[in-house]
């Protein structure tokens, strides 16, 4: 009996200690390959032990200066299209808590199944239009299409997240003569606000990280901090590691501690948004 | 419950921002697709209508037919591999472990990642010459993944940086519904004498039956449309052998100016995820209905 409960515990250790090692081990190289000097990089087995440096910092700042206004548009387009996916959610989510007719219940049908369209299938027709009307490369095409792509899916954690706020506050804010408007923003929005940052988790990290929106639509003013590193992956006179390595922990740092603060609005999002429609 | 609204009126403006959204970017786009898709039509170029052309010509294309099987291959090998090790992980963590909050962290860390971080450190790790997982396997004598020249390697990596990026996913709603379970189920289970792989097999698995469905069905969604992972990775070569639909969409479209085939591709995948979704809303209503008994 002891035998075997002493067994069951080496198992679990075994099982988490490989768990741990497969989701950190990537992100714990980089981070620390960042700052190692030279050589070092290249050692087997990875060394855990030396001497930091900021040498490719350097390196990074003098031979890719664009890699930082990268960082600056990320920044940009991540806050608009946050800001754009939450307002819109939000007093959407609202009517479809509060409110049903059978307009409203095939609408929020409608939101589910639009969500299911691969996002590659819209740049075949907006590529031309994008650039007829000069919105090519600026921030503003990047934030609708990052705004639009989660607004359906901000739209129903947000419903989810309103329903659970009692219908008797709002009444009794609409009986003291409160319009839908003030209800909804002196009512609603402190209440929801798990909801709000959850539908926010899911659009800062996407909207930070995204790849093919920005490959196909920005080139110079707009370019984002992951196509300036997707660059240097790609450079001709082969990759400089090191400096790769320190580009990705400046754009890895402040999403990843986001997702660690997060982690429970992340969660609740992630259930929500799956299994409640 | 919600109350019926007699006028709609005073909800359109509450509601137009996120329909107009929508509507303008995915909706009217995608039916733009449509028409697009039963033309013959290039950049710049007046198209002319051919009807289920585009179709045939890129059902019978060779290029099209192998990435569409690499995507399927991807799909499979990934998703599958992603629900047994998630549901592993979820009925350890459910289990009982020490700080289990701070596991849980460690565990969704690869969420905050971006595909072009997680190729870097992809390609790094493997590197034919300088990747340390290279170097260890082969000091080990174990094959080593020649991915840059061996598709088939190269599709295997590709495997394996979608699983790491979306595990997270997949666990957290198999852990979530595995929770969700009443522990009464467990005891009651146990007094009737029952073991452990008793209670796994007749409370944990039908239990998290729908839970496994719709964290499958999502998958096969999002698993289909990949893109960056491959096109980061291999730019769908050596001579577009490891190209997927999305890939194979992107060179039509904007290497070879082809709209119509690409068209007709961007609503060959559009379908396979509408029925993939069409599934999915099934079993919703099914759950809805179940939960109001």
């Amino acid at each position: 009996m002891r035998t075997s409960k002493v067994l069951v515990g080496l198992g679990k250790s075994a099982a988490v200690g490989a768990i741990l090692i497969w989701s950190l081990f990537p992100i714990a190289f980089i981070i620390m390959s960042a700052f190692k000097p030279g050589q070092d990089i290249f050692a087997v087995p990875p060394r855990f032990v030396f001497t930091p440096t900021l040498q490719h910092y350097g390196k990074l700042w003098s031979e890719w200066g664009m890699f930082f206004d990268g960082l600056f548009n990320s920044a940009i387009v991540t806050v608009g299209a946050t800001v754009l996916a939450i307002t819109t959610s939000t007093s959407a989510g609202y009517v479809y808590s509060r409110n049903s007719s059978r307009f409203l219940d095939a609408s929020v049908l409608f939101l589910i199944v639009v969500r299911l369209i691969p996002p590659i299938v819209v740049t075949l027709p907006l590529f031309p239009i994008v650039n007829a009307i000069g919105l090519n490369d600026t921030h503003v095409v990047l934030i609708v299409l990052y705004a639009t792509f989660f607004v359906s899916l901000g739209t129903v954690l947000m419903r989810t997240f309103i329903d659970q706020i009692p219908r008797e506050l709002d009444e009794a804010a609409q009986i003291d003569g409160a319009t839908r408007l003030t209800t909804l923003r002196r009512i609603i929005v402190p209440l929801a606000a798990p909801g709000i940052l959850a539908v926010a988790v899911f659009v800062v990290v996407f909207a930070w990280n995204e790849f093919l929106f920005a490959f196909i639509f920005t080139a110079t003013n707009a370019k984002t901090a992951p196509l300036v590193i997707s660059e240097m992956i790609g450079s001709i006179d082969g990759v400089d590691w090191g400096v790769l390595f320190a580009a990705s922990t400046i754009q890895l740092i402040p999403v990843l501690l986001f997702v660690i603060l997060m982690n429970r609005h992340l969660v609740a999002g992630l259930t929500a948004g799956a299994t409640k429609g | 419950m919600r109350s019926k609204t007699k006028n709609i009126g005073q909800v359109v403006p509450f509601l137009a921002p996120v329909q107009i959204l929508i509507l303008s970017v995915i909706v009217v786009p995608s039916l733009y697709v449509v028409w697009l898709s039963l033309n013959a039509s290039t950049f710049g170029q007046s198209p002319t209508f051919v009807g289920f052309d585009n179709y045939t010509r890129t059902l019978t294309d060779p290029a099209f037919l192998h990435a569409l099987g690499n995507t399927v291959l991807i799909v499979v090998f990934a998703v599958h591999i992603e629900l047994v090790l998630g549901m592993a992980m979820a009925l350890l963590f459910a289990g009982g472990l020490p700080f289990r909050r701070i596991l849980l962290v460690a565990v969704l860390a690869p969420y905050a990642v971006s595909e072009v971080i997680a190729v870097a450190m992809w390609r790094f790790l493997f590197d034919p010459d300088v990747g340390p997982v290279t170097i260890t396997l082969s000091s080990l004598g174990l094959p080593v993944l020649d991915w840059s020249f061996e598709p088939s390697h190269a599709l295997i990596m590709v495997g394996l940086l979608t699983i790491w990026l979306h595990l997270p996913f997949t666990f957290i709603i198999l852990y979530a519904a595995r929770l969700a379970i009443p522990k009464d189920l467990y005891e009651a289970a146990r007094i009737d004498g029952a073991t452990a792989y008793d209670a796994f097999r007749r409370v944990t698995m039908p239990l998290l039956g729908p839970a496994i469905v719709i964290a499958l069905l999502f998958r096969y969604i999002f698993a289909f449309r990949i893109f960056s992972e491959v096109w980061l990775m291999t730019q769908g070569g050596p001579a577009r052998s490891t190209e997927v639909v999305a890939v194979y969409l992107y060179q039509e479209a904007f290497r070879f100016n082809a709209f119509g085939t690409a068209a007709a591709t961007a609503w060959i995948m559009v379908v396979a995820s509408l029925v993939l979704a069409a599934g999915y809303v099934f079993l919703l209503r099914k759950q809805v209905v179940g939960n109001a008994h």
